[in-house]
């Protein structure tokens, strides 16, 4: 078994290699991803790989870049769109929402639409309130669409090309803080599921159920939990749409403890459902506290590094909820 | 018929009634018209009469305590009639043990025991805990914020009053494997089975740091040792892990085999969660404390759905999932064997019952009835596998239904069955998805594995590489 390591970039530049070369209807999209090599480099240099047809530079409009690729997915090509921002993917709402997760319904299932919309999401690099927002609730809400956070460079890949693979639109949220991080992935091809969770860490004494940045912070938290004697169990969701709920409930059942950590705005944000999966199911009886959620503040993401920080949950929080949870003092 | 005796309406606006003196004792005889017991409203005493004649049993209510209207509070069970409530959530052995009165409806029975409408906090993991040991949240002291009653308040409270029933799955473990400190595999009673050890017997217990004290024992051995995702067996209801050696054997020495002794069975204890859950969460926490992350789950009987269940979680991905005569796919069973099965206590009893799952005695071989008398003198087996046939039965038919979980199978699946099958019939298999292989052996019972092992074996082995490719 190799060991080799990827940064979370490197595997998606990887993934989307992998997809180029074995599909000639897989293509790119997006502004700056060909000679600037993307926003945050992670195209690279595809361009010079696959070519300016296969690796497209687009015009400044979110709107127009994502009607390209979902008219191109209704003819059968397999387009991968890469927005700069995820907050700026709100402009091509329309395309996504409206067009995109529709269509096959729309049309009595005689089309489909296989495109990946690729989007860098979470504050944490002082983007400030326009370039820093956790929108993955937004589209988690959105029946036809799948939406996944992976957060590992060996999930993103495998999710990655999965969701190139799906014959229907996938939201591959990506988030800025994991780019750089770097993990074992496995070479070649090969899919991870886009509707299983995955427990990062088994534990007795509570389920920290995470996403994307928040499941390293988490894990980090569990360490230092740990020698406090308190043992925690961290379910990474992976996929937001669908929602693996047997291993929220399943998880929940041993541990009898809930905390939902999240970097989206806490009210109406992932937590909520996952909360509410738990209060539905036959867990609900199986818990020995009330579920507790960390989320984002309910405020635009501050530009102040200090007040950035502030705003969404960090080690010292989750050690901090999850040890009240355990102790029995919520 | 028993009669079953309910805290009764007195008064249009009345919620609640708190219970005055009883008339009678348990056990006493009743006669129908005469005074049973007293309540007591916000206004005044009210006597209440028997509702029919019989023996008092079951009393569930004494004096000072305050009930909703429609609790159960006792039955009148006619003289010489041997009657068990009907019950549908706590184990009945623990219940009666501890006082308990197992009643009809589940929300009585929960009122009674968890009196959530009576404004007592308490979460709820400790009303279920409470409702199923029998134990009465007014008199318990919350340690929670506002005096929350929590788990570990009711816990407390059930090892005091039952503790010769509750079963604490980490404390028996610790009394029979003591841990060692330098490696060593715990200390484990396998002489005093008898059990050869063939193959690698792993120490039981997850190694998963400080945290394995107060992991529950699930006992497993690798009956194979190699390269790649295992074969993991899963045995059915009164069986262990030594009943697949017969159909192992046959399957080529290259392919690493993990069989495991399910909660219950073996030598693997019940904890206090009798419930086919905990079965499924007992096979995952094994998988995983043997580090497999795949796996070609092979399952027989109640084994059969717990691999079906265990194919769906996170945890454990299933290359293929071989069935045979599994449970859960249908309601029909025959419960004259489950309870035939545990009261016989001789090889003479026990033999014509273990013969109802084959069509062929031989099958079985000739030892099977002395070997599982021996390991039900050397365990508790009886009382656990009581209080897991609770669990799996309900009203005399199957109460697990894994049908669903099977409408869209991820991994290539078999179902094999016996025709001739009297546990869970053949046809039970029928109407699932298309993509599941079914083959169904003329002349065969409840144990394919066993009656028709080769052809098992080879199946076993076709699916096994099917799933790997």
């Amino acid at each position: 078994m190799s060991n080799r390591e990827l940064s979370y970039a490197e595997a998606i530049r990887e993934a989307l290699a992998i997809a180029l070369e074995r599909d000639d209807s897989v293509f790119l999209m997006g502004e700056d991803i060909g000679v600037y090599g993307g926003a945050f480099q992670v195209t690279g240099d595809l361009i010079e790989r696959f070519g300016e047809e296969r690796v497209m530079d687009t015009p400044i409009s979110e709107l127009g870049g994502a009607g390209v690729a979902v008219g191109a997915a209704l003819t059968g090509m397999r387009p991968v769109y890469e927005f700069q921002f995820s907050d700026f993917s709100m402009l091509a709402m329309e395309q996504i929402v409206n067009q995109a997760a529709k269509l096959r319904y729309m049309l009595g299932g005689a089309v489909s639409v296989p495109v990946v919309f690729r989007m860098p999401t979470g504050s944490g690099l002082g983007g400030a309130a326009q370039h820093s927002q956790s929108i993955e609730a937004w589209y988690a809400h959105v029946p036809g669409l799948k939406v996944v956070e992976p957060s590992t460079p060996e999930d993103v890949k495998g999710m990655l090309l999965a969701a190139i693979k799906d014959p229907d639109p996938v939201i591959v949220l990506e988030h800025k803080l994991l780019y750089k991080m770097k993990g074992v992935t496995p070479e070649g091809y090969y899919e991870t599921p886009l509707d299983r969770a995955v427990v990062r860490r088994e534990g007795r004494d509570l389920t920290i159920v995470a996403t994307a940045i928040m499941v390293h912070r988490a894990l980090e938290a569990a360490q230092i939990l740990a020698s406090e004697d308190i043992d925690a169990e961290v379910i990474d969701l992976r996929s937001l749409r669908p929602i693996d709920k047997a291993a929220i409930v399943g998880s929940v059942k041993r541990t009898a403890r809930l905390l939902a950590v999240y970097e989206g705005v806490k009210t109406l944000g992932i937590g909520a459902e996952i909360a509410a999966i738990v209060a539905e199911s036959e867990a609900f009886d199986y818990l020995d506290a009330p579920i507790v959620r960390l989320g984002g503040v309910e405020a635009p993401i501050p530009y102040s590094p200090v007040l950035e920080k502030a705003a969404v949950p960090q080690v010292e929080d989750i050690v901090a909820a999850a040890r009240r949870l355990a102790q029995g003092e919520v | 018929m028993a009669v079953e005796i309910v805290m009764p309406r007195v008064d249009m606006d009345m919620a609640s009634g708190r219970m005055g003196r009883w008339h009678a004792a348990e056990g006493a005889h009743v006669v129908r018209g005469a005074t049973l017991f007293e309540i007591e409203t916000d206004k005044a005493a009210m006597e209440v009469d028997a509702p029919a004649s019989g023996v008092l049993k079951f009393i569930a209510a004494s004096e000072g305590d305050v009930l909703p209207v429609g609790a159960c509070i006792g039955w009148i069970v006619p003289e010489g009639e041997d009657f068990v409530p009907p019950m549908t959530h706590a184990p009945a052995s623990v219940a009666a043990a501890s006082g308990a009165a197992p009643c009809a409806d589940p929300k009585t029975n929960d009122a009674a025991y968890a009196e959530g409408a009576l404004g007592l906090r308490a979460t709820p993991a400790a009303r279920r805990i409470a409702r199923n040991r029998g134990v009465r949240l007014s008199g318990v002291k919350g340690s929670g914020p506002n005096g929350r009653i929590q788990k570990r308040d009711v816990e407390g409270r059930a090892a005091s009053v039952d503790a010769v029933t509750s079963v604490d799955a980490d404390a028996s473990v610790d009394a029979v494997h003591s841990p060692s400190l330098d490696g060593r595999p715990f200390g484990r009673p396998m002489d005093r089975i008898g059990r050869a050890p063939q193959g690698v017997r792993k120490d039981a217990r997850l190694s998963t740091g400080d945290g394995a004290r107060r992991n529950a024992v699930v006992d497993r051995e690798w009956l194979q040792r190699g390269e790649g995702a295992p074969i993991v067996f899963l045995h059915g209801f009164g069986a262990d892990l030594n009943g697949w050696r017969p159909v192992h054997r046959l399957l080529p020495e290259t392919r690493p085999a993990l069989a495991i002794d399910l909660p219950g069975h073996g030598l693997s204890p019940l904890g206090e969660d009798a419930s086919f859950e905990a079965l499924v969460e007992a096979a995952r926490r094994a998988l995983i404390g043997e580090g497999v992350g795949a796996a070609h789950l092979v399952g027989h009987s109640l084994g059969g759905a717990v691999a079906v269940a265990l194919s769906r979680g996170a945890s454990v991905k299933a290359l293929s999932l071989m069935l045979i005569a599994p449970a859960g796919l249908g309601e029909e069973t025959d419960t004259a064997f489950f309870e035939g099965f545990l009261q016989a206590d001789t090889e003479a009893a026990l033999t014509p019952w273990l013969h109802m799952l084959v069509t062929d005695p031989a099958a079985l071989g000739s030892a099977l009835a002395r070997t599982t008398l021996r390991q039900r003198r050397e365990r508790p087996l009886v009382a656990e596998q009581r209080r897991l046939a609770k669990a799996i039965l309900r009203g005399g038919r199957q109460a697990i239904d894994v049908r669903d979980l099977l409408a869209a199978p991820q991994a290539p699946t078999k179902i094999v069955v016996g025709i001739e099958d009297r546990i869970t019939p053949a046809h039970h298999a029928d109407g699932l998805s298309g993509l599941i292989a079914l083959h169904r052996f003329a002349h065969v019972g409840h144990m394919p594995h066993l009656e028709a092992r080769r052809e098992v074996a080879r199946l076993i082995e076709e699916l096994v590489r099917s799933g790997e490719e």
